[in-house]
């Protein structure tokens, strides 16, 4: 699936042409639009209503319903024997007034069988879809009514589960051939009324949504792209904009033009002063003097709204964006207590910035009984940015949880910190037992910035497995209980920040959303490519940040020495003291020429790397293998490697990346030491924009990490360089408990350093005690 | 100033260990510090450094600790809802807890200890008068002979030097009693020694009531008597010739000084050291206690009384009203009491007694009831940390001291934990097999290695766990029954002088062999566990073999029991003195070989083997070296050898008159230098590999003599056959 992504990508601005075969008919009776009443006024008083209060334009026979897809993301797939997801979908006022049908299609492996296995989805709480899972030959179409007053204005929880049995195995492993996968394209919501294609208040972006890949596209259209006033602002909104939608996969177009096609999950933005505007809005509504800086305008040729923003000079222009930013801001001091994560996952994401707990069920996860193999369940952690307990801390599950007298021992229950195993904890007891706050402590090693996903996974065998009767998938005695009162204990950790660290940057926009300056972002081609490409990452980093980030375009590096600063660009358009400063191989521009074809010589591997590759190959073989068992399992358990034992790390060559990269992020401070700069960059405008596009979105954002990601669009991958060189920056006082645990995971993570500082200290303190217990006690 | 300054260094350094200590770092750190550590201890250990090399390997011995429990505060006790788990867990704990404080307590004991005191000798000119005091109760009327008449020879002017018996057996209280035998035998007891001591010139003393026991009978002896010191001895504990002069000099140093004390040297082997025969290779258990814990002692102005082998001043005695008589170890109360009030105490590390240990299992387990359940009572009544006369040093030694009696409780938790495990399935230490590598295994073995560097050539690897072990199970219910009726116990004068002429079972190894037997039956559900629950075994392999070790001391412990028959109730020393045997009328030229309190060995010159005969009476002629005049002590023949050129004739002493004891204790107990000269010969320290190896190799050995005895008394056979044997 990952793979056509990367093609969908590029046609992303195109609509599908599937849309219209796909979109099934509507049977709900076709209400007059003007019985969608006019929102209240929520803008300032202004004439602005009126631009959309009359229902201008007649909906035209030729356009069909208005559909909305659903999944915000390009496939979806629910493995297992039990699967979930929940989000939240915004909806208009009009949307939720209008009759509404919702489509689902979906697909399932072969050895589901479909008498145990269901497919639900329900709608803030009401069940609308209960399907057995029964299409294994090819995709099945599901339309159902929903009844009205179901959806409501605003955010309305979506969930949809999965519980798949295999129809002749009962073995763990089996489970693993269980699938079924809801298909993005063909699965929506439909509404009858012509007036939910449109969007009324600011507040309506929310309901952009998706389109059929799961992606959102801002359309912003800037006749005066190339005139410098207005880069900032344009810059600012695409941010304002990705914040109120806060959809996971959102995309920025920056053109002259307006868009071909107006298509689901797209929004069209015109910016510009009236008189540019004048020439593109023929078709819309015309601008009359004082209407709403800020408003959406009906566009007749789709049925649908375009946002526009106008005045009568850039100046106006740019206070109408600041209207639209404004509400969005957020003191810098007050931290989040939630990253806004339901429109993909829901519920929110809480931020724990220290020591805290919290219950299952306030994570989102619900007491279940179950009946299967294996019970996957997974709720999301956030911690900020300056998280620094990677190396020693350890988290605590407080399980609440029954097994019954079917399970055997040598079942287990395993922890995965964002898909990496962190904690076994064997079930040993024969018989049944009630785990009553069972203390389960994992690793945090793998937790970063930002949300963390927490997967809990049983994994039971029981004696009627291993009979494995006909009919054994039927049985519905319950072997597992989790409870929703289990609790997820977050100790206190150390925090502060460091630097260069692009997981914070993806997390919570580290170090830029912590400033309350303007980012200095240089821009050196101000193309429509690479403004764009800058726009969905300054979008993205906006998200991250909670709050649209404000930006003050500079025009070179040297302007921006002394502060924190994001350079945007194809890698000719670079300077050389920002490829320097950040660690980049000035001859990246070679490797990055045109030279396709021509494979580089060999790849330089890390020695380091290297020998642990040929440590591994050679593990277990012979005599040794004994030895090396022993070895594996001191690997294992201790996960110690070469690189621990340096004393320090040396100093880093400059990077150059593989040819194939497409695109590179690479952070460093600032020559001046007192600020950070953050390199974007790619061979050509093209790959940057591919390149960006790629990376923002939700699931490959959160792979950015290191000192240096790349990205390969070729084979869909994330690399990192691990940060070598970091300094601190302190982000909270320096009290004695933190500075204690940020010493304690620096020392976990230079093994040696600790070793030598025991032997020292101990040294010391043992010639002082010989010289007290001299000058103590008796004398002879 | 000077020692602020340091004493502010030190404090900032302990801090700075201790929050390195403290520091939450993960495994992997734990792991390597912890090696690279454990393996700077080694360098150091091998390289036999001392000075201050000792005390760097101590402290880096002690982050480890401290990290250790840090850990096993923070991450592995059970939680608190799993009542089951918990309450076996912190029981574990607290034990683990004790065990580290002792360690901190002792580290602080014997970390510097005095070095040797060179020899002091008093002057000549004025010495102090001196009443030399000997409790008696039950013993043997020869074996107070000996000491008598040792305590007669010591080298002081006589007119300065009174000796005391004081005979508790003969009071009028015991004559007087109800029961015809009793009243008998104590007023046989009471002429016999009354002749004794007019035949030796010794003062016969004895009372109207055994009112206080001992510390009774010594404050009625002080009542009696003027002298300025006085010297205590046990019945059994015979003095050599320079006691007074060794250590009355140190009474005119210190006007404060109330206690000089020398340690107990003994003859006899424990039944310990007898069972397991190490009792000529191995330094002796209580070795550990006067040849270093006293002098750690001693450092801090703490050495105790230890009812024996110590001179007192009578003027400190006067403050305290006498000896102290709450508890049943008066001497250790006498010397809280005199401390508390600002009186000093010294000890001089030279064996200048030999006496006699308890021979049996049963009576050494009886004299360490007493030992425990008095020092239980002193914690109870005088508690040393809030006495507020005692330095804050001298309150952590007494601390130390007393508190140690309590071992019988973790003992017996750490016997009983893993089978919690085994048997139950309880987990009440909660850690991960590498955990237990990268934490416990690394800190048992610098505890051992801290042990080994602390006692190394007092106390080989393991031996302190067996004796804790042998001791456990009947002083566990002792120091119980003194808890809750701290002022029941009384004194019971412990038997020293038994024989074992049988092999036998002790009286008290029925508990060790169920110990044994539950033991056993771990190791085998150890062995099934791994085998059926394969997903737990490595903690299974660690609580296993946790079990093991339990298991091995068990073992040993059976040996320990099994008590050996002893043709020779004591033992010989070497001698070498010139001597004439008399072969009917004429006295031939010869030497001394070895001499103990029941006979002596003669080597004499030239083939002689036809003129001497088994039974045959004779007389032995040497030098006494109290008088220099020569002595003749009556002997009978036993064995007669020949070798080359030689003849090694075996004698029984036959003393007839009271003044032949004098001879005998000339012979035996006159010379403290071979006293010392055997003590170190024993000493070495075999390292902590060797001893564990050796330490192995005896627990096997023991073991299965241990259930061999126990095999041939379950079936009865051939009792006669193994009897002699």
């Amino acid at each position: 699936m990952k793979r056509l992504l990367t093609a969908c990508l590029l046609t992303a601005l195109s609509a599908l042409p599937l849309h219209a075969q796909t979109a099934p008919f509507d049977m709900s009776p076709e209400k007059p639009a003007g019985t969608a009443k006019p929102s209240p006024e929520q803008q300032a008083p202004s004439p602005a209503n009126q631009t959309t209060a009359p229902a201008v334009a007649q909906p035209s026979p030729a356009r069909g319903p208005s559909i909305r897809y659903i999944i915000p993301q390009d496939s979806l797939s629910f493995s297992g024997e039990n699967g979930e997801k929940t989000w939240a979908v915004f909806i208009t006022e009009e949307q939720a007034a209008s009759p509404v049908s919702l489509s689902l299609t979906y697909q399932n492996s072969l050895v589901v069988a479909p008498e145990w296995s269901s497919l639900t989805l329900a709608i803030n709480n009401a069940r609308v879809i209960t399907e057995p899972v029964q299409s294994s030959e090819g995709q099945k179409t599901l339309t159902v009514d929903i009844p009205q007053g179901i959806l409501k204005a605003g955010l309305n929880t979506f969930r949809m589960a999965t519980s798949l049995r295999h129809r002749t195995d009962c073995t763990v492993q089996s489970t693993y051939e269980l699938w079924t996968e809801v298909i993005p394209s063909k699965t929506y919501l439909s509404f009858a009324d012509d007036g939910a294609r449109r969007l009324s208040k600011i507040d309506d972006i929310r309901a952009v949504g998706v389109d059929a890949s799961g992606n959102t596209t801002f359309n912003i259209v800037v006749p005066a792209v190339d005139r410098m006033a207005a880069t900032a602002p344009m810059l600012h909104l695409a941010g304002a904009l990705a914040v109120l939608a806060n959809m996971p996969n959102q995309l920025v177009n920056i053109s002259a033009g307006l868009p071909n096609e107006q298509s689901p999950g797209a929004l069209t933005v015109l910016l510009g002063t009236d008189d540019e505007l004048q020439d593109i809005s023929g078709s819309f509504t015309p601008i009359t003097p004082g209407a709403a800086l800020a408003a959406f305008v009906d566009d007749p040729a789709t049925g649908g709204s375009v946002l526009r923003l106008h005045g009568p000079d850039w100046q106006t222009v740019t206070n109408a964006v600041a209207s639209v930013v404004d509400p969005l801001k957020r003191d810098v001091s007050v931290p989040r207590s939630f990253l806004a994560t339901q429109t993909w996952r829901s519920p929110d994401v809480p931020l724990m910035l220290g020591a805290s707990r919290m219950k299952f069920n306030e994570l989102g996860v619900e007491t279940r009984n179950f009946n299967g193999r294996r019970l996957r369940t997974e709720f999301a952690i956030g911690v900020p940015s300056d998280f620094y307990a990677n190396e020693y801390g350890k988290a605590t599950i407080l399980l609440d949880a029954a097994y019954s007298e079917d399970v055997l021992p040598g079942s287990q229950i395993n922890i995965y910190v964002n898909d990496n195993i962190a904690a076994t904890l064997p079930i040993t007891t024969a018989g049944g037992e009630i785990l009553r706050h069972f203390p389960i402590h994992f690793t945090m090693r793998h937790f970063r910035p930002g949300a963390n996903m927490i997967t809990l996974e049983a994994v039971l065998n029981t004696k009627s497995d291993a009979a494995c009767e006909p009919g054994a998938g039927a049985s519905t005695v319950t072997r597992f209980a989790l409870f929703d009162t289990s609790e997820f204990v977050m100790p206190t950790f150390a925090r502060i920040g460091t630097l260069p660290n692009l997981a914070g940057l993806s997390g919570t926009s580290y170090p830029y959303g912590r400033s309350d300056k303007p980012l200095p972002v240089v821009l050196n081609n101000e193309g429509e490519k690479s403004l764009s490409a800058a726009a969905t990452l300054l979008a993205r980093m906006s998200v991250a940040a909670g709050r649209p980030l404000e930006v003050d375009p500079r025009a070179t590096a040297n302007s921006a020495v002394n502060s924190n600063a994001l350079f945007v660009g194809a890698i000719p358009q670079i300077q050389s003291t920002v490829l320097t400063q950040t660690g980049i191989n000035e001859n990246t521009r070679t490797v990055w020429s045109d030279v396709r074809g021509v494979q580089p010589a060999a790849e330089a591997a890390d020695t380091r790397t290297e020998f642990d590759q040929w440590r591994e190959r050679l593990a277990g073989r012979g005599w040794r293998g004994q030895i090396s068992s022993f070895d594996d399992w001191l690997n294992r358990t201790f996960n110690i490697s070469l690189a621990s034992f340096t004393f320090h790390a040396g100093g880093e060559e400059p990077y150059t990346p593989e040819q194939a990269a497409t695109l590179l992020v690479a952070q460093k401070p600032n020559p001046a030491g007192n600020g950070v700069w953050t390199l974007a960059t790619s061979a050509t405008d093209e790959h940057l924009l591919l390149g960006i596009r790629a990376i923002t979105q939700q699931d490959r954002w959160s792979k950015l990490g290191g000192h240096i990601s790349i990205y390969k669009a070729a084979t869909d991958e994330m690399q990192k360089v691990a940060v070598g060189e970091f300094t601190f920056m302190p982000t909270q006082p320096l009290t004695f408990s933190n500075l204690r645990l940020i010493i304690a995971n620096w020392l976990s993570g230079n093994i040696l350093s600790f070793s030598l500082l025991l032997i020292v200290v101990s040294a010391l303190l043992g010639i002082a005690t010989s010289r007290l217990l001299s000058n103590l006690g008796r004398r002879i | 100033m000077r020692r602020f300054g340091i004493i502010v260094i030190w404090l900032f350094m302990s801090v700075c260990v201790l929050l390195l200590v403290t520091l939450p770092v993960n495994l992997q750190t734990q792991l390597i510090a912890g090696a690279t550590v454990l393996f700077m201890m080694m360098v150091l250990k091998t390289l036999k450094a001392g000075g201050i090399w000792r005390l760097i390997a101590l402290a880096f011995g002690t982050a480890i600790v401290m990290r250790y429990v840090y850990w096993r505060t923070t991450s592995t006790l059970p939680p608190i809802n799993q009542l089951e788990n918990f309450i076996p867990g912190f029981l574990l704990y607290l034990a683990e807890l004790y065990s580290v404080m002792m360690l901190a307590l002792s580290l602080f004991v014997v970390a510097m200890p005095l070095p040797h005191r060179t020899s002091r000798p008093a002057t000549r000119g004025h010495l102090p008068s001196v009443d030399v005091f000997i409790p008696t109760y039950n013993e043997d009327i020869e074996l107070l002979a000996n000491t008598m008449a040792a305590a007669k020879a010591m080298d002081y002017p006589a007119d300065k030097l009174t000796v005391w018996i004081l005979d508790d057996g003969g009071t009028l209280q015991k004559r007087n009693a109800e029961k015809i035998v009793e009243a008998h035998i104590a007023d046989k007891r009471n002429r016999d020694l009354t002749a004794l001591c007019q035949a030796l010139d010794v003062n016969y003393l004895t009372r109207e009531k055994n009112v206080h026991a001992k510390a009774g009978n010594l404050n009625n002896g002080l009542e009696q008597s003027t002298g300025d010191l006085i010297a205590v001895f046990d019945a059994d504990h015979a003095p050599t010739r320079d006691f007074l002069l060794e250590t009355v000099g140190y009474f005119d140093e210190d006007e404060k000084l109330f206690l000089v004390q020398t340690p107990h040297f003994f003859l006899n082997p424990d039944p310990l050291e007898r069972n397991l025969r190490t009792f000529e290779q191995m330094p002796s258990e209580n070795e550990m206690f006067y040849g270093i814990i006293q002098r750690g002692l001693d450092k801090w102005n703490a050495a105790f009384f230890c009812g024996s082998a110590a001179v007192l001043r009578r003027e400190a005695l006067n403050v305290t009203g006498g000896f102290s008589g709450i508890s049943i170890t008066e001497d250790c109360e006498t010397a809280i009491a005199l401390h508390s009030r600002g009186w000093n105490s010294i000890y001089l590390d030279k064996p200048l007694i030999a006496g006699l240990q308890p021979a049996t299992f049963a009576s050494f387990i009886g004299q360490r009831s007493r030992w425990a359940q008095g020092m239980m009572q002193i914690l109870r009544f005088r508690f040393p940390l809030f006495n507020g006369g005692l330095t804050l040093p001298q309150r952590l030694c007494y601390l130390s001291s007393t508190l140690f009696w309590l071992f019988p409780f973790p003992r017996a938790i750490f016997l009983i934990a893993p089978l919690f495990y085994l048997f139950f399935g309880l987990e009440i230490f909660t850690a991960s097999g590498g955990e237990f590598l990268a934490y416990t295994l690394i800190y048992m073995i610098v505890n051992l290695m801290m042990q080994n560097y602390l006692y190394g050539a007092f106390r080989w690897p393991w031996i302190s766990e067996l004796y804790e072990y042998v001791q456990t199970v009947h002083l566990l219910p002792a120091v119980i029954s003194v808890v809750l009726n701290p002022r029941k116990p009384t004194f019971k004068v412990t038997a020293k002088d038994e024989r074992i002429d049988r092999s036998r079972l002790s009286e008290l190894a029925t508990p060790f062999f169920v110990i044994f037997l539950v033991l056993l039956v771990g190791v085998g559900v150890t062995v099934y566990r791994i085998y059926t629950e394969p997903y737990k075994a490595d903690v299974t392999l660690v609580v296993g073999g946790w079990n093991l070790l339990n298991l091995i001391f068990a073992g040993c412990a059976l040996g320990v029991v099994s008590e050996r028959g002893d043709k020779r109730p004591s033992r010989r020393v070497k001698v070498s003195r010139r001597c004439e045997f008399r072969i009917d009328k004429t006295w031939i030229q010869g030497t001394i070989d070895d001499a103990s309190v029941n006979g002596i060995r003669v080597q004499l010159l030239g083939d002689l083997s036809g003129q001497l005969s088994v039974d045959m009476i004779s007389d032995v002629r040497f030098k006494v070296s109290a008088s220099g005049m020569m002595g003749d002590l009556p002997v009978q023949v036993r064995n007669v050898r020949k070798q080359a050129g030689e003849t090694s004739v075996g004698c029984m002493f036959m003393p007839d008159e009271p003044s032949d004891h004098s001879l005998i204790a000339d012979l035996v107990f006159a010379n403290s230098a071979q006293w010392s000269k055997f003590q170190l010969d024993r000493r070495g320290n075999p390292g902590l590999i060797k001893g564990t190896i050796w330490f192995f190799g005896v627990s096997m050995f023991q073991t299965y003599r241990g259930l061999a005895y126990l095999f041939r008394r379950l079936t009865g056979r051939d009792k006669t056959e193994w009897e002699r044997s």
